[in-house]
């Protein structure tokens, strides 16, 4: 049961990371993969409240299944690697692995703190 | 290994391909999702202990994306199957915000030893493993 839940909420996650992501991408002209960036940080930022708020629920199986499908890890190294293993400097690849990093621990503590 | 990914720059797509761009990732999701709920309900973890499970699911989500892109690009894939299989199956199998909670959870918890490794293991794995996965999914066959 807990698995049709997640698995469930988790493909509605991936349907708005697929909007939200193709809409930042569309505006951006940074070299910087910014709808995978947008999409991670505010995922982190959510899962963070969502965590503040408690973990006995339902509602957090339901909100952490739909922000792990929403957010993704393997795509935003795969960027990495694409960045250090192309013509670009290297410290492309390097900033865009330490800047989310970071910030994504920054946005879920940020969440975290504002709704506990 | 071009930059090019899993999100491109479209300009001339209708309507009606984007919402179907859009049911071939929530597919995928839904298997990525799945396996990913499968496998967590498997080897559950204690909040504030080495979060193996995340790390597992992340760095084998980053392998099979790396071969799959640059499978995708030797045999010039059809951009239904980038998006069910790349954006949707291992996009969602793999998570960025658990990654992020559970480093400030062991942070909070005061081990920050841990966190360390764990962030360690995470990224600098990851890339490995998607380069390994690339230049493996980029061998003729």
């Amino acid at each position: 049961m807990t698995v049709l839940l997640l698995a469930v909420s988790g493909c509605l996650g991936a349907g708005a990371r697929y909007v939200v992501s193709s809409l930042v991408q569309r505006r951006s002209r940074s070299w910087v993969p910014m709808g995978t960036t947008v999409v991670n940080l505010l995922g982190a930022f959510l899962l963070g409240c969502v965590l503040g708020v408690g973990t006995s629920s339902p509602f957090w199986t339901g909100a952490a299944g739909m922000l792990g499908g929403f957010t993704t890890f393997s795509t935003w190294m795969v960027e990495v690697g694409g960045l250090g293993a192309g013509t670009q400097p290297p410290w492309k690849a390097i900033l865009h692995l330490v800047v989310p990093m970071v910030l994504g621990v920054i946005a879920a503590a940020l969440g975290y703190y504002l709704t506990s | 290994m071009p930059t090019t990914t899993v999100t491109q720059p479209r300009s001339r797509t209708s309507t009606r391909t984007r919402v179907l761009g859009g049911l071939a990732v929530v597919a995928g999701g839904l298997l990525g999702s799945g396996v990913r709920a499968t496998i967590a309900t498997a080897l559950p973890m204690a909040p504030g202990e080495f979060p193996v499970t995340t790390l597992l699911i992340n760095l084998a989500g980053a392998l099979l994306l790396g071969v799959f892109l640059a499978r995708h690009r030797r045999l010039n894939g059809s951009r239904w199957s980038l998006r069910f299989w790349a954006m949707g199956a291992l996009g969602s199998f793999t998570t960025f915000s658990a990654f992020s909670v559970e480093v400030f959870q062991l942070l909070d918890a005061g081990s920050p030893v841990v966190a360390a490794w764990y962030v360690g293991f995470s990224t600098i794995g990851g890339v490995i493993a998607a380069l390994w996965g690339d230049s493996w999914g980029s061998r003729a066959r």
